[in-house]
């Protein structure tokens, strides 16, 4: 978890504005309430959150975001335990599935030619696929050279 | 003004190719300086790609931010996602300077430099602050006189604010202002700031998507609104499908659920089918009707009014 501030996370817990600003609080009928997850994560007991549909409800909005005075809110927690669980494998299908085209493809569809063509649009500018599978394979072999010398410290 | 290019993203040309028919043609319309640029991939998609890998989502939008610095041209984008997306990353590697390093290393082995010196703007608040309100108007020939249209900002317009800097993130106005260039009453209603949800439907949660779509087109139809209007791809699948599919399965909405870029088009003059309006879900057929109708009536008051005000002129001599 050293991607959260726990600092600013344990001043979260005690204030909780945004619950009255948050879309999926305020109008999910299940219930969803990221104080509940904030307590779990600083009482070092976040790991059942990481299967829950809970973490992927929110919305990404920004509106607690706006209105929190540590300009933290809900959403870098629940953001975290998306990452976390991410790794773990227990991304919804349907996210695993546009991971997936993005790393293959660097986009999230191709332009429609057939429809481009009815409708008189000019042909779609080059996709910078060539050029991001590059910066990719350099990264990803980055990330893996750091992984494996933080392990052999 | 400068040069610039726009930013389609991946869902307007996958999905929905006539939102950028709509957009040349006012950009068109209006002579702007605007050109394609290669090379562009996903932005990419925040939810997706940094809920994974923060750094393959930074370096990823810190490439699209270098195509900018190598053309020389500022952004503009029809989708709020993109805008909002490419603005953070903007906006981190400009404080983080250790991290712009590590990203241009990379960068470079590809020609390409992060200096992040142009603008990222939403096609919005490009109208309202670059174009005005004054050069909107003298492009109107069929205005929305009469006509109540609901507005849906779509949250990745205005927020985060520290990175988009272009309208109030909890009380915006500038979509308001054009809406009201074009003639027509922006509605005010409770649900107006309402995320529209459709993150949900990319997270296998389809029903909870629909909840959100319904929170908002329930109020509307009480409103009696004329239409929804949106400048985001997300919320128009959100809405103008979402929608569609609602009322195949029996709940009646009837909200037509049109684009600004269609909007201002359909003002400017633009025949509905060039403009792509014929290829939505939900069909805007009452709408254009009304407008039509609308149209003619205040045309023949116009009339009427330059006829009165001939008569008492004569009347004076």
């Amino acid at each position: 978890m050293e991607s959260l501030n726990i600092k600013l996370l344990e001043v979260c817990s005690k204030c909780g504005a945004c619950y009255h600003i948050c879309p999926s609080c305020l109008n999910l009928n299940e219930g969803y309430d990221p104080r509940a997850v904030i307590k779990d994560i600083l009482a070092g007991q976040y790991e059942k959150w990481l299967s829950h549909k809970s973490i992927w409800q929110c919305l990404e909005c920004h509106h607690c975001l706006e209105i929190c005075f540590q300009h933290y809110g809900f959403e870098n927690a629940m953001a975290a335990m998306r990452t976390l669980a991410s790794k773990k494998g227990l991304a919804p299908t349907q996210v695993k599935r546009g991971w997936d085209m993005f790393i293959k493809t660097s986009r999230l569809g191709e332009p429609a030619a057939p429809a481009r063509k009815k409708l008189g649009l000019p042909e779609a500018a080059k996709s910078g696929a060539e050029d991001f599978k590059k910066i990719l394979k350099i990264y990803q072999e980055r990330k893996e050279s750091g992984v494996r010398s933080q392990k052999s410290e | 003004m400068k040069d610039f290019t726009i930013f389609w993203g991946c869902t307007i040309q996958t999905r929905f190719p006539f939102l950028e028919k709509s957009t040349r043609m006012v950009l068109d319309g209006f002579d702007l300086p605007y050109r394609d640029v290669d090379g562009f991939t996903c932005c990419p998609e925040k939810s997706l790609v940094n809920n994974i890998d923060h750094g393959l989502w930074v370096l990823t939008a810190a490439r699209n931010i270098a195509l900018l610095d190598k053309a020389g041209v500022d952004l503009v984008s029809p989708c709020t996602g993109c805008v909002s997306n490419l603005a953070t990353v903007n906006g981190e590697l400009h404080s983080d300077n250790k991290e712009k390093i590590k990203v241009n290393s990379i960068l470079k082995e590809i020609g390409l430099e992060f200096k992040g010196k142009n603008k990222l703007r939403h096609l919005v608040p490009f109208f309202h602050d670059e174009v005005g309100i004054p050069a909107i108007k003298n492009k109107i020939v069929k205005p929305f006189h009469g006509m109540r249209i609901a507005l849906h900002y779509g949250c990745h317009m205005i927020r985060p604010s520290h990175a988009l800097k272009n309208d109030d993130p909890l009380d915006p106005k500038k979509f308001d202002n054009l809406i009201r260039a074009m003639g027509a009453e922006s509605v005010q209603y409770m649900t107006k700031l309402l995320c529209c949800g459709q993150g949900l439907d990319r997270v296998d949660q389809h029903e909870n998507a629909l909840h959100f779509a319904r929170l908002k087109l329930k109020e509307l139809k009480s409103l009696k609104i004329d239409a929804m209007a949106l400048c985001c791809p997300s919320c128009y699948l959100q809405f103008d499908n979402n929608q569609f599919l609602m009322e195949k399965e029996g709940e009646k909405f009837g909200i037509p659920i049109l684009y600004f870029t269609e909007l201002l088009g359909l003002a400017m003059g633009h025949k509905p089918e060039d403009l792509g309006v014929d290829s939505h879900r939900v069909e805007a057929t009452d709408f254009l009707e009304k407008w039509q109708r609308l149209n003619g009536e205040f045309a023949r008051t116009d009339e009427l009014n330059r006829q009165l005000e001939e008569g008492f002129g004569i009347a004076q001599h």
